[in-house]
Parts: C-alpha cells; sequence; structure tokens
C-alpha cells in the first residue's frame, strides 16, 4: 500500500470498480514535462521517491544508474532521455516507478510526478496501429479517455528497447 | 507407483554410479585382476539396474541387466578381461548415459534398444569358460567368492548349506552363540531377501529388525547393523536370532514386513561353524581384507600408472579406499540439498551481512559505547564465519567434473591413433558448485584441442626425440582467492606464425596489424570466434567453434584464460576462477566523489607516490617501485569521471596484480577494507568491461565493483 499513499490525487473508490462490468483496467497517471502519460498498473511494483542513483560508466546516457531496492540492485532509466526529452531535473516530485513484468527484469523509471490512478474500460481505450515502416520509435500502446481527458498510454516495451545510438 | 517425485535423486545418482563405472572400468582395464574393482563394478551396475527398473526404464534395465551378467562372471573368474570386452563395457556406459540424457530432457528413456550392444555382451558370455584359472588365480577368486556371497547370499541359495553358514563369524560371536546354545535357547538363522524394486531398503530392514526384535534378541546380523541402515546389502541380509519363540513366528513376523520377498529361516546349530571361523580373528570383513592386501601388493608390483593411481574413485570409491586399512567403511552422513535452498541460504547471509554492514555504520557516529562496539565486532566475526561455512558447503571437489576427462582421452586415443596420458592432479581443489557445474565443457575442450592439435604424430615426436605417448596434463590449485585450472601438454605448441597467416588471409588483421602484434596478441586472436588453425576439420576439435566458447563460459564465471605457449615444446592454458562468487574481502575506495569496491584478492600493496616520482615512459605514465616499472591506471579516466584528489602533490596508488600482471591503479582516497556482497548489475546494463558487479554499502548506498582483471 505505501505506494499509494504516495501518489499525489484521489483513488478511485473501491465500490466504483465492482460495479463496472466490461473489462477494466487501471492506469497510473504520471507527467513528463508538460504532457500526461499512463502506465499499466500489472505491470507496476512499486513507486518510490528519488533517492541517490549511482552512476555506471559507459552505458547509454538513458541509463541513469543504479538503485538499491530492498537489498537488489536495479538499473534506472530516464524516460525524458528515452523519449527524446530535456534531461530530468530532480524535484520533490519526482518518482522513481520499479516496472515488473514478466520474464523482465525489475527496473525503475524516472517520472517528474505520479498524480493518480485511472480506472478505463477497454472500450475507451484506442489502440495505436505501430507503423512498422517509419523508424520513429513507439512510445505508446494506446490513447484512453478520461473524464474527457486524453491520457496516452506508455508501451512499456520501449524501455527495454535498446536505441542504436 | 508414482515415481516421478524421485526423478530428480534417480538422475543424480545415475550419473554419479554411471561416473564411478566409468572411472573402475578404466581402473579394470589397468588391473584385469583387481578383485576390489570388480566388486565395486558389480554393485554399481547392479545399483543401476535396480534403479531402472524401479523408475520403469525398462530398457536401460535391459542392457545394465546384460551388463550385470558380464559383470558377475568375470567376478567369479568364470570371464576374463579382455581389451574388447572393455571396449564394449564403454559403450555400454555411453549408451546408459544417452538414456540418462533422455530421460532428463523428457522423462522418458527413449526407443534406442541397443540390440547390437546386448548382443555383444551375450557374445561375451557365451564365450566363457576358456581356459581354466591358474592356481594363484583360484585363489584369489576364492576371497572375492567369499565376499561375493557375503553381498548377495541368496543368489546362490541352490548350494548345500544354508546361507548363514558361509559368512564368517568373529570369535565373540561365535562364543556368544555357543553360550545361549547351552543355557538351552533356540537360535535361529533368518534370511531376508527384500523386494528388488523396493526404494527404501534400509528402512525395510529396520522394520524387520523391529519386527523380529519383538520376538527375540538378534544376536548377530549380515552385514551389520550400521550397514543395515546405511543400505549397505544388495537385496538380501540375514539375522541371527535368540529366541524362545517358534521359528515361524519369527519368520512370519518378519514377513509382515511390506515389500519382502522372502524369509528364509532354519535352526542355526553352531557346530556347523568350523575351524575357518576361528582363523578369523577380526570381523566379518575379513576374508575382504586379505583379497584387499593381496591386491595392494599386486599394484605395488607393477609399474606405476600414474593416471588411474591418482585419479581416486568418485564418491563411493573414495570410503573403499580407506577400508583396505581401516576394514570397515567410514560412512560419511551427506545430506541431498537442492542447490536452490542454498541459494536461498546464501542471499539470507548476504542481507545479513548488508544489515550488520548498517550496524556497523551507523555505530561509527556513537563513540565512547565500548560494549556496543564489542557486540559489533561479535557480530562481524560470527556473520564472517556463518558466510564462510555457508561458502563451504556450496563447494564441491572439482573431481566429479574431472573424473570423466581419463575416459575420454582414452577414446581419443583411438580415434586419433595416439598415443596420450592424461596426468591429473589436485581433483580435491574445491570450487563453488555452479562453477563446478560449468567448467566441464571449457576444460574438456581445452583438453581435446590439445590431444588434437597439441600432441603431434608418433613420427613427428619421435623425430623430436620426445617420447612416443603424448603426455596431457591437467592441474588444479588454489592460488590466493583464485582456484587455477591448467591443461598442459608437450606437444606442438602453437605456430604463433601460422595463425597470423591465417588470421591475414581471414582479413581477421591486416598484414601490416600482423607486423606490429606480440606473439602473445597472435595467440589470443584463437579466442576470436570462429577461428581454427586446424588443416583440416576432424572430429574431434577444428570446426572454429571453441576457444571463443571456451573465453566466453570461462568469463561468464568471472574468470579468465590465457595461453602461453613454445613453439615445438607445448602449451599451458590457464584458467583462473575466482574463489567465492558471492561474497568478498575488499578494498574501498573514492575516485571522483564515487565509491568503488576492488577485490582484496587482487590487491598487492597500497602507496602514496609523490607526483615528481611519476615518470614518463613511451607517454605512458609509470612509477618506478623497489626496483619494479610498474604502469598507472588513472581511475578517474577509465571510469569517466573528475578526479578529485585530497593532497594535489601525491596521489594514492593501488597496486594490483594478475597472474604475472601488475599495475598501480591512482585513487583520490582510501575508505578501508569491507567485506561486500557481490550483486549483479542485471542484463539490462550491458557488460561493462571493468565492472564485475556492484554491492550495497551499508547506507543503503550502492557501490560499483571494479574489476582488476579487465582493467589490465
Amino acid at each position: 500500500m505505501d505506494q499509494l499513499s504516495l501518489i499525489n490525487n484521489n483513488l478511485p473508490d473501491d465500490g466504483d470498480e465492482t460495479k463496472v462490468v466490461a473489462a477494466t483496467l487501471q492506469y497510473v497517471v504520471i507527467r513528463l514535462g508538460a504532457e500526461q502519460y499512463g502506465i499499466d498498473i500489472r505491470f507496476i511494483e512499486n513507486i518510490i521517491r528519488m533517492q541517490r542513483v549511482t552512476r555506471v560508466p559507459k552505458v547509454a546516457n538513458y541509463i541513469k544508474g543504479v538503485i538499491n531496492l530492498r537489498g537488489e540492485v536495479i538499473p534506472v532509466v530516464s524516460l525524458r532521455l528515452k523519449m527524446g526529452l530535456e534531461d530530468d531535473e530532480y524535484t520533490r516530485a519526482t518518482r522513481i516507478i520499479i516496472l515488473k513484468s514478466e520474464g523482465e527484469e525489475t527496473m525503475g523509471v524516472l517520472v517528474d510526478e505520479v498524480k493518480e490512478v485511472v480506472t478505463l474500460s477497454e472500450n475507451d481505450i484506442e489502440k495505436i496501429a505501430h507503423d512498422s515502416k517509419s523508424n520513429k520509435p513507439m512510445f505508446l500502446s494506446g490513447v484512453g479517455k478520461h473524464n474527457n481527458e486524453l491520457i496516452s498510454l506508455l508501451d512499456l516495451s520501449m524501455v527495454t528497447i535498446e536505441d542504436n545510438d | 507407483m508414482d515415481v516421478s517425485q524421485y526423478l530428480e535423486i534417480f538422475l543424480d545418482e545415475t550419473n554419479e554410479h554411471l561416473q564411478n563405472l566409468n572411472t573402475q572400468i578404466l581402473d579394470l582395464e589397468q588391473n584385469p585382476e583387481d578383485s576390489d574393482t570388480i566388486n565395486e563394478i558389480f554393485r554399481a551396475a547392479h545399483s543401476l539396474k535396480g534403479m531402472a527398473g524401479t523408475m520403469g526404464y525398462k530398457r536401460m534395465q535391459n542392457l545394465t541387466h546384460d551388463m550385470e551378467n558380464v559383470f558377475s562372471e568375470v567376478r567369479t573368474g568364470n570371464i576374463k578381461v579382455q581389451p574388447e570386452m572393455i571396449d564394449v563395457l564403454f559403450q555400454c556406459l555411453d549408451a546408459l548415459q544417452e538414456y540418462t540424457d533422455n530421460i532428463k530432457n523428457s522423462a522418458d528413456e527413449g526407443t534406442n534398444d541397443n540390440e547390437p550392444l546386448i548382443k555383444q555382451l551375450n557374445d561375451i558370455l557365451n564365450k566363457k569358460g576358456g581356459a581354466p584359472a591358474p592356481e594363484k588365480e583360484a585363489k584369489k577368486e576364492k576371497a572375492s567368492k567369499a565376499k561375493a556371497e557375503k553381498a548377495a547370499p541368496a543368489a546362490d541359495a541352490a548350494d548345500d548349506s544354508a546361507p548363514w553358514y558361509k559368512v564368517t563369524y568373529d570369535e565373540s560371536q561365535i562364543s556368544v552363540l555357543k553360550e545361549v546354545e547351552k543355557q538351552g535357547k533356540k537360535v535361529y538363522a533368518l534370511n531376508i531377501t527384500v523386494n528388488e524394486d523396493c526404494v527404501l531398503k534400509a528402512a525395510r530392514a529396520f522394520l524387520v529388525v523391529k519386527a523380529v526384535e519383538e520376538k527375540g534378541e538378534i544376536a548377530v546380523s549380515f552385514p551389520s547393523s550400521q550397514d543395515l541402515e546405511d543400505e549397505k546389502f544388495d537385496n538380501s541380509f540375514m539375522l541371527i536370532v535368540v529366541t524362545d519363540n517358534k521359528l515361524e513366528d519369527v519368520i512370519k513376523a518378519a514377513e509382515n514386513v511390506s515389500e519382502i520377498k522372502s524369509v528364509e529361516g532354519g535352526v542355526f546349530d553352531t557346530s556347523k561353524l568350523g575351524g575357518s571361523a576361528k582363523a578369523a580373528s577380526e570381523e566379518e570383513s575379513a576374508p575382504e581384507d586379505k583379497g584387499a592386501e593381496e591386491v595392494v601388493k599386486e599394484e605395488e608390483a607393477k609399474p606405476a600408472q600414474p593416471t588411474t593411481a591418482v585419479a581416486p574413485a568418485a564418491n563411493a570409491a573414495a570410503p573403499k579406499a580407506k577400508d583396505k586399512k581401516a576394514g570397515k567403511p567410514i560412512v560419511n552422513r551427506t545430506v541431498r540439498v537442492d542447490i536452490e535452498k542454498l541459494d536461498s541460504l546464501m542471499n539470507l547471509v548476504s542481507e545479513l551481512i548488508i544489515a550488520k554492514n548498517s550496524l556497523v555504520s551507523a555505530s561509527t557516529g556513537t563513540q565512547n559505547n565500548s560494549a556496543f562496539n564489542e557486540q559489533i565486532e561479535y557480530l562481524e566475526s560470527v556473520t564472517t564465519n556463518l558466510h564462510e561455512s555457508v561458502m563451504k558447503v556450496r563447494m564441491v571437489p572439482i573431481e566429479s567434473t574431472v573424473n570423466k576427462f581419463p575416459r575420454m582421452i582414452r577414446d581419443l586415443q583411438k580415434t586419433l591413433g595416439k598415443k596420450l596420458e592424461l596426468y591429473m592432479s589436485g581433483e580435491e581443489t574445491e570450487l563453488d558448485r555452479t562453477v563446478v557445474d560449468e567448467i566441464g565443457d571449457p576444460i574438456m575442450h581445452l583438453l581435446r584441442n590439445s590431444a588434437d592439435h597439441g600432441i603431434e604424430s608418433a613420427e613427428i615426436r619421435a623425430e623430436r626425440g620426445k617420447p612416443e605417448t603424448g603426455s596431457i596434463y591437467l592441474d588444479a590449485y588454489q592460488d590466493g582467492n583464485n582456484v587455477v585450472i591448467e591443461v598442459r601438454d608437450d606437444g606442438n605448441g602453437i605456430d604463433v606464425e601460422a595463425v597470423k597467416n591465417k588470421a591475414i588471409e581471414r582479413g581477421t588483421i591486416t598484414p601490416e596489424q600482423g607486423a606490429q602484434m606480440t606473439d602473445k596478441e597472435i595467440i589470443n586472436l584463437l579466442f576470436l570466434p570462429s577461428f581454427s588453425t586446424a588443416k583440416k576439420v576432424t572430429d574431434v576439435s577444428g570446426r572454429g567453434v571453441g576457444l571463443d566458447v571456451v573465453k566466453s563460459k570461462i568469463e561468464a564465471l568471472s574468470g579468465e584464460v590465457e595461453v602461453k605457449s613454445q613453439l615445438g615444446v607445448g602449451s599451458t592454458w590457464t584458467i583462473r576462477l575466482p574463489l567465492t562468487l558471492a561474497i568478498i574481502q575488499s578494498l574501498m575506495v573514492v575516485v571522483g566523489g564515487e565509491k568503488y569496491a576492488i577485490s582484496l584478492g587482487s590487491i598487492q600493496t597500497i602507496e602514496t607516490i609523490e607526483k615528481s616520482d611519476i615518470k614518463l615512459v613511451q607517454n605512458e605514465e609509470v612509477i618506478n617501485l623497489r626496483g619494479m616499472v610498474i604502469p598507472l591506471i588513472r581511475l578517474n579516466e577509465v571510469l569517466e569521471n573528475e578526479s578529485h584528489p585530497v593532497d594535489e602533490d601525491s596521489s594514492v596508488v593501488v597496486i594490483v596484480k594478475k597472474g604475472d600482471k601488475i599495475a598501480g591503479l591512482v585513487i583520490d582516497e582510501l575508505i578501508g577494507q569491507q567485506e561486500i556482497v557481490i550483486k549483479s548489475l542485471g542484463k539490462y546494463i550491458k557488460q561493462v568491461k571493468f565492472i564485475s558487479g556492484a554491492t550495497i554499502l551499508g547506507d543503503g548506498e550502492v557501490a560499483l565493483i571494479l574489476d582488476v582483471n579487465a582493467l589490465l
């Protein structure tokens, strides 16, 4: 539960959830610069405050280094640098989201702020078709509608795919 | 019966038995008349058969059954050991290994019936009864026979006298029996046979003993109660019971235990114990001792056979060697533990050490509390010992891996048509279990390499004045925090020119580069993928997939491999592996405001060097330390950060050593010695060459561990 206490806004009521019959997905809404993105909650193991990151020499620039997560050494990746944005600026709101998906290593991603958890019905999510011809890296898996706002849903596979540089 | 739960045990034990058989049959080839070896082989084959049968692997059981028949005839002296027979037996072992591998991969033994092999075995059996054994032979035969009967009394049930008169009793046993007989008590002998497919024979024996004890007192048991407990009997055992009850009652009690095949009983007549019993002053194992003595003498008389003599037989055979002297097997009490459980134990110890380190760093702030500091120091010594113990538990001798090599070299002799001899030393050297499991293939490759490319053909050897038999050495020893494994041969050595030409031909290097490269650099080209100088591709090696795999495998174990060679004289391949994988003693240093750990094992000394003492040689910074010129490596340059030395006029230099290479690492500041737990950086961060991992410091911070070997 400690991860939830770190989220600034209200959580959806448990009661809401049980009423919904259609398949729903929960997303943690994060902020990177001015943009808001959603990360599928199933892949999130934990959200922790910013802590000292140990730099690892001679690695890709978006790998910020490693941290100690309860006795395990895990890598921390900058989503900003990975997406070609400006370098991170650490503030009080900066969080490390610990991601864990099956078959993948646990890793942390840096975000500017964690805002809230939203529940989206599958009907509200519009998938984005990947354009295989385009060389542009794809960061989004779809767009979700929530309270008349659009939330870009992050495709997490992009953090594990290496850049060519 | 659902046997799947036993599959793992089955595989483990089968591999052990197969290894044991391999070693013993090799032994047998050298000493064809060693009754101890033959018995050991028989026992291993018998256990294999029983295990395969229990698990329902019929083909495997059939093959081992026929092998056992052959061994049984050898044991009784009806068949003499012939070189062809050894070949067939080795093929059988290979077939068994194939079954085992199939079972391991698919839980099924496969469909190969190996009929040709079975036929060959039967041919051997049918040819028996050749030349009559000479007298001396016969004597030994008797000795082994006596032992054989002890091991499997039921086998000769057809014999005239009851089985219990065929074993030897010591004097005290006889006097006890005669005494009770005089007192008018009844003495019965029971011969109990356990079902062949019984999994827990010892447990059954225990139940029988318990049941019989309710009816009377057990005066003697064959084998001894200790051996019964340790399952050191084939399928049957004997009990001599003193009781007031009727014989039928006692038999019934024994029969009531499940998985008991038969109970044979009779009145025991002490008068039938002839004079032979008196002669046997020792325990029932006396004839065995005699046989063993004879064998020992024989071994001494024979010219030394270093390979087989040096190679200690695996597991079961080890105590056997001892019992030649002691006369009684020394039982190692062991427990099989899943390696995963050990891993989790290791992780817990690691956590404990991290917690301990936190306490230590927290306590440095609080002074003047001597009681607290004392306890911290105590905790430190306990955790260090705990760590050492857990490491020791994980350590196994490399024996289990290297024992298969004599057999391999023997096979290679035949395929390559060269005379080869493998000398091994240091099989008792211990390494972490996971490393031992992984190290077999690389060593095997190097040995094959030596046999195929290294050792010259007989003609060339004769020309060079070398003995006809090529020698390959496999030495293992501990060197500080490392274990070194050397593969050495007295063969041709590496032809540096040939390697260079090949590399140029392949475009690996340009002729100009080739001209500039040192011999050592050229030899290192051999470790590049798809590089083979063999003129022709053979079955043994030379496909160009090898040395690079050897290198990458060893590096994956955080080890390294080096080669030294002299053309015409031979080559030495040196594998260097870290002794421990998880926790090391390290020196903590600061470079550019960041903390790094350096393994204490590779550190020679720490020096403070004046700026003026740093000289330039060929544009490289060096220092002259007590007559030695040592190149300097500025760590901040390697680590790409900015150095903030404490003192502008002098530098702290850590002198590190790898093999015969030495260098000085320039650092900013020393923190001190610390026991650290090595954590992997994970797959996501691509292997950084000179970082071997990370560790968590007492304050929770992560520090990287420098791999000195990669820096030099």
